[in-house]
């Protein structure tokens, strides 16, 4: 049986507690009375992967099954979730590979010719070959790489887009011209968390900036609360209005899976385990990993946390219509994330560990490193948020203003050009985003380097707008004082310090409550 | 009873010369103000366009004459009744124009300020203007006898007209045998002499060479410039050595107070003999700002004191050469006009000149160690603005005597020049850019210290005191009436009150205005040029924005975007080979880089032999061209943008080969690459279709294609980041040194152009440092590390 989420109340006996910062970890001492919140101990895996995948694509939720959607001559095109899922990147073989070979055998004894795969990146980076290859297999790459019949999606190709309609809201709903006009679209999710998946995978996998701008804008985050439950969550509510147009014109097969909490391999255990149960194993570990960190570079320390693949368990696979599938994958989800907590609390602790969407491969700049905190961990929640109205957030992480000019060609600019004039989202959305959405430069680079669209970093500020909005005080711990500063938030070189800093809004004696992430965890506030 | 001075000078026709200068422009104040009667004429010299008149109304504009404007109505029309009554007779000093002839005192004030000038204009001005002033005194004296009148010659010098003389220096001519006819002869055929010398081939030889030196990477016709100026600046130097030098030989301290020396034998001559004129020579010491009049504290440009008082309070002079009890012998300009007006008022008799020290020595000394006191006082109170490091702290001189003090300077130029060495051997980066500015710094204070050293050491050390009772007794003769306007006794001086209270306070006070300014400036500087987008539905505009491309857009080098491309051609064998091969021969290559850069370059393209052009071009775009977009800087793409957006046509000028620059092509208008040429089977043959456009072939390049394509180059952009490329740099109206190099750091510093650093971007990994970045992995996944 494994065992549920916890909620733990730092007391005497408690050891430190282990905080994820970037490219490392620090052991903190909490004050007594901090809520710490743990995840679920992972559900157990599924034994037989093929097996259920078979299943799941011959027993569909409300579909027929796969092979009788398959027929000689038409047109199949198999999109799939880009690298920014799942995190860590998953061990090999990853389970997209593992659906999409299957289905490419189905469709082979249909005697389907015509099949593109398409990665649903939107307005992320091109994945570069290998990392198609690695996510993909050596088969499926090598079947369709070399013929141009695996590609990245491209939302900056004119003659690449379709335009479907427009839904009742008047939103555009434009997607990937091939899959548009396909006789089948199979999308291959990796539901890590509630956010993903359902109509937020083709609507928002495979369309462009000006269907993205209906939903991705600081007003409609702003009341999106949470991001993690798409029935508060006005952009969900968007995507969805979106996908129920995209139904009338496009046969859509959804395959969605979802994965266990076994985020780190063996080496790294101690990093999912709660610290009083680490095993003498689990403290020689981290007493090396802490050694070796403070003396490697950091280009090391990057590899080194770059590397790390995780052993992900599947707990589950369906297959079939969009909602019905994505029902009964969020049920998977809850059962893995949610932690049911009671009551609001004065301050929020989050560790920002080394990886998040969008630095897969790459480097976890300043505004990443907000969004991955503030964007992401802020609204990990379903009900109200963990911290109250007003109240404080104190995020660790390093903060290093340095960045991927190869991945984020656009972030450098946003950090020195629209940082240093405004950090309100919405200010720097009427003033910035069309002119770097628009930037030529930017347009090239997406569509033939691996660079994230120009538009890409104000949809990373404006995710954390609900947070800017909802919190009285914002503190760093341990971030680069003036990369902090630069965001607009203040920064403190201990947990102790930043308490102080934010007495103003909490008091002397605030609740306190820490997100031991990851693993992924949601919290339940009643 | 002494009669008033006004009343003596009433209606008498005074001359100035020097009217622009400190001194006279104090007498002629003094003279308009506190003189009503008093009818000035001066002679001034027309100066770089300007009439003399047109000098002498803007002199009159100063705040100084305010007084007298106000006396005389006030306003414009206060101005014009002052102008009317000051007569200007415009000419120079080296060919007196005749004077009127009803003039009945001419104060000579005009005479070289500097210490060390060359010996010809030394000479010039002190002797030969000296000599025709009299000759045209003579001839007004000529006319005023038929009057029954004469007129009174006042010739200005100096107290240390006596040289190197110790003790104390009576107030009478100076004894020497030294024949003003024979040194002025010489003097100017040596400078003409060094004039003809340095055209001299072996001269010109070494001329050619330090610039070919410094210069050459910068092409020849940037290094024959240097060549020239290096010429002229030896010319220079040598003229003030002789001047200096013959000084020396003959007991003086240097060719001021030589000349001076000779300027007084040829007023005793000139001016004496069987039908002497009545003549005055007045000696001031070190003259210095005003005690009270026209304010106290106002002083013109900087003398004697200023700069070691400025560099004192701003930290650079660490020790001074001077002895602590020597007598430092200081006095403010109006004693030393009060005097001259006294003078003036009171002519002496035809017959040998009559001298008076203006100075505070004798009877007031004003110790060195005193003064540095009460320096020190001064800006302990009042520290230059401490900026962000705080207030500069204040050296404290021990006085450990002249030879110490040379010890130490003479240390200090060697360690100078061994810096300056190192520093030529280094690669660049920022550190080295900062040492280069700590090191130029650190020369500039060695130049000083050097400077006042030699210059100031007979000043400072000087055992000598100027008697000056006959001032003293004059100063007495003044009717007690007078005694407040036109007092000169130095005795009453309280230095703690004029030095710490008026002096110091004065000097500093231009200094902080300027680093306000440079405070102002400097908060809005680091972010370059500004550049506005163009206006909508703008026209194509006709300005260019040129950019070098290595290590001014990005920090790799042609060397290392050689091995990225050709690498992964070869196999890991030869891959390690070719690594090896390269770094055996980067000794070579980086001294073929010294040599000339499209050497260096074409050593480079040698590589390339062999290499499938085409397949070089999809190297690069899979290769290249992430590699490249990972390191460019982001500063240097946004400006490039920035010019694209403001209308301007962009231009990249590299003699990197064509296919390297693929990368940025969406960004330029113009791409201006080296050509690999190939053979039939679109190899290439390691040699270049034609040669690589480096130095002042890259400027002459830009110059034609804006006379072509109708471009205004004065409103054109380059960047660059090489010496070679000053002249490219220099082709353009705006110039931007971009993490330059060395020589061109000091260039761009020189010419006052924005410097800016273009950083490569900060990565907090994935890189893994130069040996990764020298053999690149083709799989960028790094799974399977473990942690230490």
């Amino acid at each position: 049986m494994t065992r549920p989420g916890l909620v733990l109340e730092v007391d005497d006996r408690t050891p430190p507690l282990l905080v994820h910062e970037g490219n490392g970890f620090r052991l903190e001492e909490f004050p007594r009375g901090t809520r710490v919140l743990y995840p679920p101990e992972s559900l157990p895996a599924v034994p037989d992967v093929e097996a259920a995948i078979t299943r799941a694509l011959l027993e569909p939720i409300d579909s027929e099954p796969l092979p009788q959607l398959l027929f000689p001559g038409m047109r199949l095109t198999i999109a799939f979730d880009d690298i920014s899922l799942a995190l860590p990147q998953m061990a090999a073989p990853d389970i997209r590979q593992r659906i999409i070979e299957q289905v490419l055998t189905m469709a082979a004894r249909a005697g389907v010719n015509d099949v593109e795969l398409v990665a649903a990146n939107a307005l992320h980076r091109r994945m570069t070959a290998q990392e198609l290859r690695t996510m993909l297999g050596e088969r499926v790459f090598r079947s369709f790489y070399p013929q141009g019949k695996l590609t990245n999606h491209d939302a900056e190709d004119p003659a690449g887009m379709a335009h479907i309609g427009m839904t009742d809201h008047g939103e555009h709903v434009e997607i990937n011209r091939r899959a548009a006009e396909s006789d089948l679209l199979v999308y291959v999710n990796v539901n890590l968390v509630a956010m993903d998946g359902g109509h937020k995978s083709v609507p928002i996998g495979l369309t462009s900036y000006k269907s993205l701008k209906h939903h991705h804008n600081s007003h409609t985050m702003m009341r999106s609360r949470s991001f993690m439950d798409h029935k508060a969550s006005a952009m969900h509510h968007s995507a969805w209005r979106m996908g129920r147009v995209l139904k009338d014109h496009l046969k859509i097969f959804q395959i969605e899976t979802t994965l266990n909490n076994d985020c780190f391999p063996s080496t790294y255990a101690f990093l999912q385990k709660r610290e009083w149960e680490w095993s003498i194993r689990d403290q020689a570990s981290m007493l090396a990993a802490r050694r070796g960190l403070s003396v490697a570079p950091a280009s090391l320390k990057h590899r080194i946390f770059q590397g790390i693949r995780a052993p992900y368990g599947l707990t589950g696979v369906a297959a079939g219509e969009v909602e019905a599938v994505h029902d009964a994958t969020l049920a998977r989800v809850h059962r893995q994330q949610l932690v049911e907590v009671d009551g609001q609390s004065d301050v929020m602790v989050l560790g920002v560990p080394f990886i998040g969407p969008y630095n897969v491969n790459s480097t976890m700049n300043p505004i990443l490193a907000a969004c991955m905190g503030l964007g992401y961990y802020f609204n990990s929640y379903r009900g109200k948020p963990v911290v109250r109205q007003g109240g404080a957030v104190i995020l660790y992480h390093p903060v290093e203003p340095a960045f991927n000019q190869l991945h984020h060609p656009s972030y450098v600019d946003f950090y020195d050009e629209v940082l240093s004039v405004s950090t309100d989202p919405a200010v720097i959305e009427a003033k910035f985003e069309e002119q770097y959405a628009t930037d030529p430069w930017y347009v090239h680079l997406y569509r033939t380097s691996h660079a994230y669209h120009g538009v890409h970093p104000f949809y990373m500020w404006y995710w954390i707008s609900h947070a800017l909005d909802h919190c009285g005080d914002i503190v760093w711990v341990g971030g680069d004082r003036r990369a902090v500063e630069r965001m607009g938030f203040r920064s403190a070189s201990t947990l102790q310090d930043a308490l102080a800093m934010v007495q103003g809004s909490v008091g002397a004696s605030p609740s306190i409550t820490y997100l031991h992430n990851p693993p992924h965890l949601i919290a339940d506030v009643r | 009873m002494a009669v008033r001075i006004a009343d003596a000078l009433a209606g008498r026709r005074v001359l100035v010369t020097g009217a622009t200068g400190f001194i006279g422009e104090a007498l002629l104040r003094t003279l308009l103000v506190e003189v009503p009667g008093a009818r000035p004429v001066v002679l001034v010299r027309p100066k770089a366009g300007q009439p003399g008149a047109a000098r002498l109304a803007r002199t009159l504009r100063k705040r100084t004459f305010a007084p007298a404007v106000e006396a005389a109505g006030g306003g414009a029309q206060g101005a014009a009744v002052l102008l009317e009554r000051v007569q200007v007779v415009e000419g120079d000093l080296s060919d007196v124009p005749a004077l009127p002839d009803d003039l009945d005192v001419v104060v000579h004030c005009a005479g070289e300020v500097s210490f060390d000038p060359p010996i010809h204009e030394a000479l010039d001005v002190n002797v030969v203007g000296t000599r025709s002033l009299l000759a045209r005194v003579r001839e007004v004296d000529d006319a005023q006898r038929r009057r029954g009148r004469r007129v009174h010659y006042v010739h200005v010098s100096t107290a240390y007209v006596g040289g190197r003389r110790r003790g104390p220096v009576p107030e009478g001519p100076v004894e020497h045998a030294v024949d003003w006819r024979t040194e002025l002869e010489a003097g100017l055929a040596v400078a003409r002499d060094v004039e003809v010398a340095s055209r001299a081939p072996d001269q010109l030889a070494r001329f050619n060479d330090e610039a070919e030196a410094e210069h050459g990477p910068a092409g020849a016709l940037t290094s024959a410039a240097d060549a020239e100026r290096r010429r002229r600046a030896w010319v220079l130097d040598q003229q003030r050595a002789a001047g200096g030098q013959r000084g020396h030989s003959l007991g003086w301290t240097d060719v001021y107070t030589f000349t001076k020396a000779l300027g007084e034998r040829v007023v005793e001559e000139l001016a004496g003999g069987d039908d002497p004129l009545p003549v005055t020579i007045v000696r001031p010491s070190i003259v210095e700002s005003a005690l009270l009049a026209p304010h106290p504290g106002w002083i013109e440009g900087f003398k004697m004191a200023e700069p070691i008082i400025l560099s004192f309070g701003r930290g650079e002079l660490p020790e001074v050469p001077a002895a602590p009890d020597a007598t430092i012998d200081i006095v403010p300009v109006d004693h030393v006009v009060n005097a001259m007006v006294a003078v003036c008022a009171t002519p002496p008799a035809p017959g040998p000149p009559r001298y008076f020290h203006v100075s505070s020595g004798a009877r007031n000394p004003l110790p060195f160690r005193r003064l540095y006191e009460l320096v020190r006082e001064y800006f302990e109170a009042h520290p230059f603005d401490p900026g962000e490091s705080g207030p500069e702290v204040l050296p404290t001189w021990t006085f450990p005597g002249a030879a110490a003090v040379e010890r130490r300077l003479a240390l200090g130029e060697r360690l100078h020049a061994a810096g300056e060495k190192v520093l030529g051997l280094t690669p660049r980066s920022d550190r080295v850019r900062d040492w280069a500015r700590d090191l130029d710094r650190a020369k500039s204070r060695l130049e000083l210290l050097r400077r006042y050293s030699d210059l100031y050491q007979a000043y400072t050390q000087s055992e000598l005191h100027f008697v000056d009772d006959a001032t003293l007794a004059l100063h007495r003769a003044l009717h007690p009436d007078d005694a407040a306007t036109f007092g000169f006794d130095t005795a009453a001086i309280d230095w703690a009150h004029y030095i710490r209270d008026v002096h110091t306070p004065a000097v500093t006070a231009p200094v902080r205005k300027l680093d306000d300014l440079r405070r102002r400036r400097s908060t809005t500087a680091g972010r370059g040029r500004e550049l506005a987008p163009a206006a909508e539905g703008a026209g194509p505009s006709d300005v260019l924005a040129v950019f070098d491309l290595d290590g001014t857009l990005m920090s790799s080098n042609v060397l290392e975007s050689y091995l990225w491309v050709r690498l992964p051609e070869l196999g890991a064998l030869d891959r390690a080979r070719e690594v090896g091969r390269v770094l055996r021969r980067l000794p070579g290559l980086v001294a073929a880089e010294r040599r000339e850069r499209s050497d260096f370059l074409r050593q480079v393209y040698k590589r390339y032999e062999g290499a499938d052009l085409a397949e070089l071009d999809r190297l690069v775009d899979e290769v290249l061209t992430p590699h490249t977009l990972a390191r460019v800087s982001a500063a240097a793409l946004r400006r490039v943008r920035q010019h694209r957006s403001a209308g301007h046509r962009t231009v990249l000028l590299t003699g990197a080969v064509r296919p390297l620059t693929r990368p940025f092509w969406p960004l330029f208008d113009e791409v201006v690459s080296a050509e690999l040429a190939a053979d039939a089977a679109g190899r290439a043959t390691g040699y270049l279709v034609s040669p690589p456009l480096v130095g002042e072939a890259r400027a002459a390049w830009v110059v034609r294609y804006a006379q072509v394509g109708g471009h205004d180059l004065a409103r054109s952009y380059a960047y660059a980041d090489s010496h070679s490329d000053l002249p490219l740099l220099r082709c353009v109206g705006l110039p931007t040194a971009v993490s330059p190099d060395v020589p061109l750091l000091r260039a761009a510093r020189a010419a006052r152009w924005p410097v800016e650093t273009w950083a490569a971007p900060v990565r907090s990994g994935g890189d893994g440092g130069p040996l990764r970045r020298l053999v690149p992995s083709t799989a960028p996944d790094t799974a399977g590390m473990a942690l230490p």
